[in-house]
C-alpha cells in the first residue's frame, strides 16, 4: 500500500493508506485512549473514549475504525475532544459500579487507569451504589454485570476467537446486558469456561472463580500435606502477574511457593511428560492397530486431551469426534491421581489427608477437577485449582519480595521435568514433545530436526501442518512403520480448532495426529494468565518458554529419571493395568 | 394563502408504468444522472443526495445488488410514508424498479415496521397488479431487465430506520448501526452493493423520470429542489399528510393545517429542532430546518417539560444501547428532566454539565439517533425552560 | 390443530431458506402464532442458519415486538408517543388497565389479553391510537377502547 500523508495534532506525517487514525496516531507515538479496542478481535467502534477531531468533519469519528485518507488534518486533544472524551467516561462510570477497593482489577483496570488520566474527580451524572451482581453457579469463570461497560470485548472474544459465542447482548438501550442464552447462566450454556473474556475485559466484570481462601485453610491445617503442582506455562506468567518483566522465573516461583507454606512444591511438569509416555504410545497403538491389524474401529487422527476447555468444546459441538480424543488425562489429573497415590506412598502419608492444589494458566481447569472421572484416587484427585493471577495475589499478600527471591528446587518424586514437558506451555509444545519421544521409540533415532527444535509445529499462526517422514530402518518391532508419513496438525483458539474439526468431520483431512489448544498461544495464553494479553504479550511469553526448554539438560521426556522410576516402581509400563486405572479417562457428549 | 403542491400526492398521477418504460429506454447510468440532476434529497430526513448514491451503487461491482425501500418511519409523528404505502403504492414500487433499472439489481425489498403489518394485503396487491402488467418479473417490457419485490419485516425498532441497521436486521441481527465506511452503496445488504431509499424519496422518481430533472427542481424554493411531504400532529385542526415545496415556511404549513396559539413547533421529529413562535418564518429545508416528515404542533397549554420527557423516554426506549453516548446520556438526560421538573435546578449554569453532555451525544454518537436525541433537550431547555443564567450559590 | 413451535420454524425455513437473512422472518412467523418465541424455537433457527442459541436470543431480545415471555391470544399494543399523549393516551391506559384488570407488560389471568404500550405507530394524525394484533384502531376515547377489548374472544 501506497503512504498517505497526514497531519496529527500540527504534525505532519506519512502513513500507510489505509491505517485507521489510532493505528496511525499510536505509529507516531500520540496516545489514543481507547476502551472496546482490542489487538486480538474485531473492531466495534462502540465505547467513543477514542473519538478525535478532523477537519472538515461535522462530528467526532472514532479513530479506532476510521480509516486515514490523504491529507487529513486530525486533533486527538482538540477542546471538543477533551470534553467529549470526559463526558463519555463520566458516562460510563455513572453506570458502573465503582467500589474499586473490593474489586479484583483494583490496580489493573482500563477504566480506574482512564479515570485517573483523564482527571475525573466529580462525576455530575453519578446517580448512587451499583450493587454487585455475581453470578455465582459457573465452576471456573464469574461475571458480574454490574461493572460491565458493555464494550463487548468478551463478546467479540467468545465468538471469533473461540467460536462459542454464549455470551451476547440482551435487552436494548439502557438496559442492554451481558448474557446468556435464556439467562441460564455460564454453566447452563456450551460455555467452555476458557476464560478468554476475563483475559479482555477492561474491567472487573469478568475473573475466575476464587479458591484462594480454601488454599489458605488448607495451608493452616497442621493435619493436611498440602501439595502444590505447577503447569508449565505458569512459569513466564507469575512474574508478569506481579508487575515484572515476562521472563523464565522457575526457580523464584518455587521458593515463592515455599513460603507460602505448601509442603511440597511439585511441578505439573513431572506429569507432562508422564503424558508424553502414555500419549505417545497410545498413538502409535492406534496406528499399529489401523495400519497393521486392520482394525476398522479405531479412531483416527487422534486428538490431544490436555486442554480441558478443548475438551468441553469438543463434547459440546463435535460429540460425533469424542472417539478421536485420547483417553489420556491431562497432566494436572495424571498429578491428582497420583500425588493421593504414588506420592502418599512415598511420603508415607494418609491419601486422606493430601491436599491437592495446582497452580494453572488456565480457568477451564478449575472445571476440570470437578468433572466426575476425575476421582480415580479414591478421592477427589486435584482439590484446588488457583490460576497464576491467584496465586500472585497469595505471593502480595505474604509481602514477598518475589524480584529478589533466590531460586529453590522442586521436590523429590514428582518434581523433575524435561524441556518437552516446559513446551507444552505454548501451542505446538505437546506435538512437539511427542514427537521428539515417539520418532525416537520407533526409529530408535532422534528427531531429525536440529536442536530436537520441530520448528514447523511452532508459532503462532493459527492452524498448522507438518510431515514427517519416517526412515526405511525402524526400531525392532516398528517396522510398520518404515518408510511412511505421519501427518500432524496443530491448532490453537477454538475458532482454529473448529476448522480443523469441521475438515475432520467431513473426512477430508488426512492427518494421524492432531494437538488443540482452547486458548490463542496456547496455555501461556490461557484465561488464568495475567491481564492484559495481546500477539506481544504471548510472543515474548513463548520466546521465554523455548528458552526455557533450549537450556535444559534433559530435554525428551522419556529420559527423565523421576519418569522412569514412577514406571519402575510404580506403573510398571505405559499403558498398563495401573496407567489405565488412575491415567486414563473417558469423555461425554454435552447438549450444544 | 398557503396552498398545497400536490405532485406525489396528485389525484391524476401519471399512468402506472409510463415512467418504468421511459425509464427502460434509457441506459440506466443515465436514469442516475437525471436522478441526481434532479437533486432530490433523501426525504427520510437525512438528506443525502439520491442520484449520487444510485450512481455509486451503479459503478460498483458485486455479485448482486439489491435496492431497499426504507419503510421503517418511526419518527414520533411521522405517517406520510404508511398514507404513500396505503394510497400510492404502485408508484412506490414502480420507482424501485426504476432504481434497479438504474444500478442493475433484480431484488427490491420493502423493510416494513412491525407497527403497519395491516399493510401487507395492500402491498402484495400492488405487486400482484404489477406483475400482470408486465411491469415486475421477468424480462420487464421485453427487455433483459427482471426485477421482483420483496417485503422484510421489522420487529419494533425505531433505530432500524438508521440504513445500516435496517440492513443488519434484514440479515437476521440486533439493528445495531455499523460502522462507516464501507457504505451501503459498496457493500450493503450481505455486503453487496445496495440502494436504500425512504418511500418517498421512491415516490418521486416516477415524476422525476416523466418530468425531468429541471422540472423537478422547479418545484421547491430556490435551491430546494422538488416537494416534501410533511405530517402535520398535535394541536392543529386537521392533521394529516401536506404536499409542500421543499423550502415553505413553517408558518405557511401551520396555516393550512389551522393552528392557533402555538407555543411551539416540533420540526423533524423528536430528533428534529424546537422553535418558538418567533421562528415560524423559518423554511423547512436541509440548510435550515431539516424536514423529515414530521411535524408536531404544541399550544399554549402544553408545559414543554412534559413533552420533553416524552421525547425523552423515547429515545431512552429505543437507543440500540451499542454506543455509550446514547446508551448512558439519554438515561442521564432523563434525569436532568425529572430534576428540572422538580424544581432542583436554580439556574441554568447548573446545567452545564448536561449541555456538555449534549454537545458529546452530538459530536460523538455512533450514528444518527445518538447525534440527534440531545437535541430536543437542548432546545426546549434554552427556549421554553424559565431559570436564571445563574442563580446565588452558582460557583 | 395448532403448530407447534419447530412446525412453524421447519415450514418457514422451506420457504424462506435457512440463511441468516431468514432469521427475522422466522422469527416473526412463531411471534405472530404463538405470541412469543420461545426455547425451542430459538434452538431451532439457530442450529438451522448456524448460530449459537445465545445469538438468537440476543436478536430476540432487541425487539419490542418480539416477546420472550409466554403472551396473551391478543396484544394490544397502546401508543405512548407524544402525539396520542396529548391527545389522552395517558386516561386510555387507565381505563384499558380498570377493563382488563392488568397492569402495562401483564396478561389477563384467563390468558385472553396482553397489555402493552409502543413508541409511535405512525397513527399520529388519529390519535390516540393503539394496535390491537394487526389490526389498528384509531381516534380512541376511553370508552371505545373498553370496548374493542372487551370484544377480543
Amino acid at each position: 500500500m501506497p503512504n498517505v500523508t497526514v497531519t496529527i495534532n500540527d504534525r505532519k506525517t506519512d502513513v500507510r493508506e489505509g491505517v485507521t487514525i489510532l493505528e496511525a496516531a499510536r505509529s507516531t507515538g500520540i496516545e489514543v485512549p481507547t476502551l472496546c479496542y482490542h489487538p486480538d478481535i474485531t473492531i466495534a467502534g462502540n465505547c467513543r473514549m477514542c473519538v478525535v477531531e478532523v477537519e472538515g468533519w461535522r462530528t467526532l469519528p472514532a479513530a479506532c475504525v476510521t480509516p486515514v485518507t490523504p491529507n487529513m488534518v486530525i486533533r486527538t486533544n482538540s477542546p471538543r475532544v477533551r470534553r467529549a472524551r470526559k463526558s463519555t467516561l463520566q458516562l460510563l462510570l455513572a453506570s458502573h459500579n465503582s467500589n474499586c477497593p473490593e474489586c479484583e482489577r483494583n490496580g489493573n483496570c482500563e477504566l480506574q487507569d482512564l479515570a485517573e488520566q483523564h482527571n475525573i474527580t466529580i462525576n455530575p451524572f453519578q446517580t448512587g451504589e451499583k450493587p454487585s451482581s455475581i453470578e455465582e453457579a459457573s465452576p471456573g469463570v464469574m461475571r458480574d454485570n454490574s461493572k460491565c461497560i458493555m464494550c463487548t470485548r468478551c463478546v467479540r472474544t467468545c465468538e471469533e476467537l473461540q467460536s462459542v459465542a454464549v455470551i451476547k447482548p440482551v435487552g436494548r438501550s439502557n438496559d442492554v446486558t451481558i448474557g446468556t442464552f435464556m439467562e441460564k447462566g455460564l454453566d447452563g450454556v456450551a460455555c467452555t469456561q476458557c476464560g478468554q473474556c476475563i483475559n479482555r475485559c477492561p474491567t472487573g466484570a469478568l475473573f475466575e472463580k476464587s479458591e484462594v481462601e480454601e488454599v489458605w485453610d488448607a495451608i493452616e491445617d497442621p493435619e493436611k500435606f498440602v501439595v502444590v503442582q505447577t503447569a508449565p506455562a505458569t512459569r513466564v506468567g507469575i512474574a508478569e502477574a506481579l508487575g515484572l518483566p515476562t521472563g523464565r522465573n522457575t526457580g523464584q516461583m518455587v521458593a515463592a511457593l515455599k513460603r507460602l507454606g505448601f509442603n511440597r512444591v511439585l511441578d505439573t511438569d513431572f506429569t507432562a511428560d508422564l503424558t508424553i509416555m502414555e500419549e505417545g504410545f497410545e498413538l502409535i497403538h492406534r496406528l499399529k492397530k489401523a495400519l497393521v491389524d486392520g482394525d476398522k474401529d479405531v479412531h483416527l487422527p487422534m486428538m490431544t486431551s490436555c486442554s480441558p476447555g478443548w475438551v468441553k468444546f469438543i463434547e459440546h459441538k463435535y460429540p460425533q469426534l469424542l472417539p478421536n480424543v485420547s483417553t489420556c488425562k491431562s497432566p494436572q489429573q495424571m498429578f491428582g491421581a497420583l500425588a493421593k497415590t504414588y506420592l502418599a506412598e512415598k511420603e508415607g502419608v494418609d491419601p486422606a489427608n493430601v491436599v491437592s492444589v495446582s497452580m494453572m494458566p488456565c480457568t477451564a481447569k478449575k472445571f476440570e477437577k470437578e468433572r466426575d472421572e476425575m476421582r480415580d484416587s479414591g478421592y477427589q484427585d486435584v482439590d484446588y485449582v488457583l490460576t497464576v493471577r491467584e496465586v500472585a495475589r497469595m505471593i502480595r499478600d505474604m509481602d514477598i519480595d518475589f524480584e529478589h527471591l533466590p531460586e529453590e528446587k522442586y521436590d523429590r518424586w514428582m518434581g523433575q521435568s524435561s524441556g518437552a514437558a516446559i513446551i507444552f506451555g505454548a501451542t505446538g509444545g505437546v506435538m512437539e514433545a511427542a514427537l521428539r519421544t515417539a520418532y525416537e521409540v520407533v526409529t530408535g533415532k532422534e528427531v531429525p530436526f536440529e536442536g530436537l527444535n520441530i520448528e514447523p509445529v511452532r508459532g503462532m499462526q493459527g492452524v498448522r501442518e507438518a510431515a514427517i517422514n519416517m526412515p526405511d530402518e525402524m526400531a525392532e518391532g516398528f517396522e510398520f512403520l518404515a518408510g511412511a508419513t505421519l501427518k500432524v496438525a496443530v491448532a490453537h483458539g477454538l475458532a482454529n480448532a473448529r476448522k480443523v474439526m469441521d475438515k475432520v468431520a467431513a473426512g477430508e483431512a488426512d492427518y494421524h495426529f492432531i494437538e488443540i489448544m482452547a486458548c490463542p498461544g496456547g496455555c501461556l495464553g490461557g484465561g488464568g494468565q495475567p491481564i492484559p494479553t495481546d500477539p506481544d504479550i504471548r510472543q515474548a511469553r513463548a520466546r521465554a518458554i523455548y528458552d526455557e526448554d533450549a537450556h535444559l539438560p534433559l530435554r525428551k521426556s522419556h529420559e527423565n529419571p523421576e519418569i522412569q522410576a514412577l514406571y519402575a516402581e510404580f506403573l510398571k509400563e505405559p499403558l498398563g493395568h495401573k496407567s489405565h486405572e488412575l491415567l486414563h479417562t473417558h469423555y461425554h457428549p454435552r447438549e450444544d | 394563502m398557503a396552498e398545497e403542491k400536490r405532485v406525489m400526492l396528485g389525484q391524476e398521477g401519471p399512468e402506472t408504468g409510463s415512467a418504468l418504460r421511459k425509464a427502460l429506454s434509457l441506459k440506466p447510468a443515465d436514469v442516475a444522472f437525471e436522478v441526481r440532476e434532479a437533486k432530490l434529497l433523501g426525504r427520510g430526513g437525512a438528506g443525502f443526495p439520491t442520484g449520487v448514491k444510485w450512481v455509486l451503487a451503479g459503478g460498483a461491482s458485486g455479485e448482486r445488488k439489491y435496492i431497499i425501500c426504507n419503510a421503517d418511519e418511526g419518527e414520533p409523528g411521522t405517517f406520510k410514508d404508511r398514507v404513500l404505502l396505503e394510497e400510492y403504492t404502485e408508484k412506490i414500487l414502480e420507482g424501485m424498479a426504476i432504481a434497479g433499472h438504474a444500478i442493475d439489481a433484480d431484488t427490491g425489498i420493502i423493510y416494513l415496521r412491525a407497527e403497519y403489518p395491516y399493510l401487507i394485503p395492500r402491498i402484495m396487491e400492488a405487486r400482484q397488479n404489477l406483475i400482470d402488467q408486465g411491469l415486475l418479473g421477468e424480462n420487464i417490457g421485453g427487455t433483459d431487465f427482471s426485477f421482483d419485490i420483496e417485503i422484510r419485516p421489522g420487529a419494533g425498532a425505531y433505530v432500524c430506520g438508521e440504513e445500516t441497521s435496517l440492513m443488519e436486521s434484514m440479515e437476521g441481527r440486533r439493528g445495531e448501526p455499523r460502522n462507516k465506511p464501507p457504505f451501503p452503496t459498496n457493500q450493503g445488504f450481505l455486503g453487496m452493493p445496495t440502494v436504500i431509499n425512504n418511500v418517498e424519496t421512491f415516490a418521486a422518481i416516477p415524476h422525476i423520470v416523466l418530468e425531468g430533472a429541471e422540472w423537478y427542481q422547479a418545484l421547491g424554493h430556490g435551491e430546494n429542489s422538488g416537494t416534501k411531504l410533511f405530517s402535520v400532529s398535535g394541536d392543529v385542526e386537521n392533521p394529516g399528510v401536506y404536499e409542500l415545496p421543499l423550502g415553505s415556511s413553517v408558518c405557511e404549513l401551520l396555516e393550512l393545517a389551522g393552528a392557533e396559539d402555538t407555543q411551539a413547533v416540533q420540526v423533524g421529529g423528536a430528533s428534529g429542532a424546537t422553535i418558538g413562535p418567533d421562528e415560524l418564518q423559518r423554511c423547512m429545508s436541509f440548510a435550515d430546518l431539516p424536514p423529515g416528515g414530521s411535524v408536531i404542533v404544541f399550544d399554549e397549554s402544553r408545559d414543554m417539560l412534559d413533552v420533553l420527557e416524552n421525547f425523552m423516554e423515547f429515545f431512552v426506549h429505543e437507543s440500540c444501547g451499542q454506543c455509550t453516548p446514547c446508551r448512558e446520556g439519554n438515561m442521564r438526560l432523563l434525569d436532568a428532566i425529572a430534576d428540572l421538573k422538580a424544581g432542583r435546578f436554580e439556574s441554568k449554569r447548573q446545567l452545564k454539565p448536561y449541555f456538555q453532555l449534549a454537545e458529546t451525544m452530538r459530536l460523538g454518537g455512533k450514528c444518527g439517533l445518538g447525534q440527534t436525541s440531545s437535541n430536543c433537550f437542548v432546545d426546549i431547555v434554552s427556549k421554553f425552560v424559565d431559570l436564571p443564567d445563574d442563580a446565588k450559590g452558582d460557583a | 390443530m395448532a403448530r407447534s413451535a419447530e412446525q412453524i420454524v421447519e415450514e418457514g425455513l422451506s420457504r424462506y431458506g435457512s440463511g441468516r437473512e431468514a432469521v427475522m422472518q422466522l422469527l416473526t412467523d412463531v411471534n405472530n402464532e404463538l405470541g412469543y418465541v420461545p426455547e425451542e424455537a430459538m434452538r431451532a433457527i439457530a442450529k438451522a442458519v448456524g448460530v449459537s442459541n445465545a445469538e438468537i436470543y440476543s436478536v430476540v431480545s432487541f425487539y419490542s415486538f418480539l416477546s420472550i415471555e409466554p403472551r396473551g391470544r391478543h396484544i394490544v399494543r397502546l401508543c405512548k408517543t407524544i402525539s396520542c399523549a396529548m391527545k389522552g393516551s395517558a386516561d386510555i391506559l387507565d381505563a384499558l388497565r380498570g377493563e382488563l384488570g392488568i397492569g402495562v407488560g401483564e396478561t389477563t389471568e384467563d390468558g385472553r389479553v396482553t397489555l402493552e404500550t409502543t413508541s409511535c405507530i405512525g397513527l399520529c394524525d388519529q390519535s390516540p391510537a393503539m394496535l390491537v394484533n394487526d389490526v389498528p384502531h384509531s381516534r380512541l376515547t376511553p370508552e371505545k377502547a373498553c370496548e374493542i377489548v372487551r370484544g377480543l374472544e
